[in-house]
């Protein structure tokens, strides 16, 4: 058992688990917070399972978790395992199943009281465009080879079928294509459950949401991105859907006697992992990067169905509204990238699950037009709460590989939600705060309700108060799309 | 009773407990169905043809819902009935009945390894069993 007296208070936000903790850690691990929310993370299995990251092979530096972190399977939500190259591991475990789950931003250019009297319009065409729910199909069935191009092609392929523009691409984590990608290493089931779920929003804590930037902390920054206070924005946040599921329920399985074949022992059968370098580790690998693209092409796809919807009802009603996007990320990816360590440049693959990749400026692998500010960073909060726009920093390239939290970081589980919220009543009490909840589920959306969640600002300012990242706008939510 | 939800934080979890290996995956089938709020339409039924296997146990046991999560899925249907089973060392042949459903509130994207363990107790088996939602 883990308490306050196992950590080492290293600063006001730094908390540190020795080494020494457990015999089987290979290196410490740390969690960023303030106290509040080392008091919540020490209420379920998040910090356990942080000390279980610490043990696999390769792991460099820390094994480290953002201040949103909770339980989850394997690692925990809200977690950054790095493996040193060559010689480390790549675990399917600490991609998730929703691979490439993540967040897109569009900014509008019209204000908030322009769109008011047309939102309930505007939110219903959204609901009807953009399947969502439980086992929801999208309007496009691809065959097999299609379906490949888009897995090798991610973004590109809705650019070349005109659901795309250079400006999405070129604001896009990887540009919208991991270029290792190769479906040769995608199941024929993954093939079978991706074929007709591109542009659709599955359940669970999945979204559309309408916004309204309510709040702008960098004036010069934002407008860079296109945010400016009191206009329109819309956050979407969705994964890889059943094909991504797929592809790492294939790979844990498989991998399960692949640890017993390169003489692996772990705390927890969902952290498998296979030598990055070899065959079966390459193979996730090739097959991960298709399930990103597949995420990166259908959060494109769902951008352009909203485009859409905008379009359709505010024609002749706005003159020149455009919903221009400021940036995507993903939160669930393991990525080779190469950081410096002990002053040293160290090739590594980095796994996030339910954290943001943050690069500071400099970064080649930013677009041009960015390279000085850095990434832009997305932190959608609970439903009914604010949202942050947030850049990369220098400082988080120092102390988290480049990365920052992902969210609120759930607080209560979902049973206990649905024991004690209505799903019906939190609707009205939000369409009485001024926000409009389209969903199919009542009981799905007692799940997602604010109080079942931390306070997004809390770990916002955390992380800004660290420098791992840096605030640059608040949204406030008008209209949800429940998935 | 033979399974319940515990307490997760982000996910879904539920213990459950079987007379053996083979009842174990009757129960955890029925256990995921009650997780997904699954009801089963009136009409027609059919049957579907399963055949598992795992490395040891528990790998049976998360291969063994895994399938029906994907059949279900694929052929958008409820599998029930899960008592026509041959169980041979860590492989299962079973003839499920099929059934249009009526009501699915939950979506689970897959049945994970976390932490799991087949215990024996003095009445036979129990897991605890996490899934991703």
């Amino acid at each position: 058992m883990l308490s306050k007296q196992n950590f080492i208070r290293a600063s006001e936000y730094v908390w540190e688990i020795p080494q020494t903790f457990r015999r089987d850690m290979r290196v410490p691990a740390r969690l960023y917070a303030d106290e509040e929310l080392l008091d919540a993370a020490l209420t379920d299995n998040s910090l356990p399972q942080l000390v279980n990251t610490a043990t696999l092979p390769g792991v460099i530096g820390h094994a480290i978790a953002m201040p949103d972190i909770h339980q989850g399977y394997g690692f925990p939500i809200g977690g950054v395992v790095a493996s040193r190259l060559p010689g480390g591991v790549i675990s399917p475990g600490g991609v998730g199943y929703d691979i490439n789950c993540g967040v897109r931003l569009l900014a509008s250019t019209a204000q908030v009281d322009e769109i008011r009297p047309y939102l309930e319009t505007i939110a219903s065409t959204i609901y009807a465009n953009c399947p969502s729910g439980v086992g929801s199909h999208g309007h496009l069935r691809f065959s097999n080879t299609e379906l490949d191009r888009v897995l090798h092609q991610g973004s590109r392929w809705m650019l070349e079928n005109g659901r795309a523009s250079p400006d999405d691409l070129e604001r896009t984590e990887e540009f919208g294509r991991i270029s290792r990608a190769d479906a040769a290493f995608v199941s024929e089931r993954a093939h079978e459950r991706g074929q007709n779920q591109l542009g659709t929003l599955g359940a669970g804590n999945h979204f559309i949401e309408v916004d309204k930037v309510a709040e702008v902390y960098e004036q010069a920054v934002a407008s860079r991105l296109g945010i400016f206070a009191g206009n329109v924005a819309v956050q979407i946040h969705c994964g890889s859907r059943g094909l991504g599921h797929q592809i790492c329920q294939d790979f844990v399985s498989r991998y399960q006697k692949t640890v017993r074949d390169y003489g692996i022992s772990l705390p927890d059968r969902e952290l498998v992992c296979a030598p990055f370098d070899s065959r079966e580790g390459q193979e996730y690998f090739h097959a991960m990067a298709c399930a990103a693209n597949f995420a990166f092409a259908n959060r494109q796809l769902l951008a352009h169905l909203i485009r859409q919807s905008f379009d359709h009802v505010l024609a002749g009603k706005i003159k020149g509204q455009e919903l221009r996007q400021v940036y995507d990320i993903a939160h669930n990816m393991a990525k080779i990238e190469e950081h410096e360590i002990e002053g040293r440049t160290v090739r590594v693959c980095v796994h996030r699950k339910g954290s943001t990749r943050a690069f500071g400026p400099g970064s080649s692998v930013l677009p041009n037009d960015l390279r000085d500010l850095g990434q832009p960073v997305l932190i959608p909060g609970s439903m009914g709460t604010a949202s942050y726009v947030l850049m990369g920093t220098r400082e988080a390239m120092r102390r988290t590989f480049g990365s920052t939290c992902h969210g609120a970081g759930r607080l209560m589980s979902r049973a206990k939600a649905r024991k004690l919220i209505r799903g019906t009543e939190l609707r009205d009490q939000l369409r009485s705060r001024g926000i409009l909840i389209c969903a199919e589920s009542m009981s799905g959306l007692a799940e997602e309700a604010p109080q079942a969640y931390k306070d997004v600002s809390r770990v916002v300012e955390v992380v800004h108060k660290l420098g791992i990242s840096t605030r640059i706008a608040r949204l406030e939510p008008i209209a949800v799309i429940k998935g | 009773m033979s399974f319940e939800e515990i307490e997760h934080t982000a996910d879904r979890a539920f213990r459950v407990k079987g007379r053996d290996l083979g009842d174990l995956l009757v129960n955890a089938a029925r256990a995921m169905h009650a997780l997904e709020g699954v009801r089963f339409a009136e009409g027609k039924s059919g049957t579907l043809d399963l055949e598992v296997d795992g490395i040891d146990a528990e790998s049976l046991l998360v291969n063994w819902l895994n399938e029906i999560l994907y059949l279900e899925q694929k052929h958008q249907l409820v599998c029930g009935n899960f008592q026509s089973y041959e169980l041979s060392g860590y492989r299962v042949r079973a003839r499920v009945q099929t059934h249009q459903r009526s009501n699915y509130q939950a979506d689970i994207k897959a049945v994970t390894f976390h932490n799991l363990k087949i215990h024996k107790t003095p009445e036979g088996l129990e897991a605890e069993v996490v899934v991703d939602v």
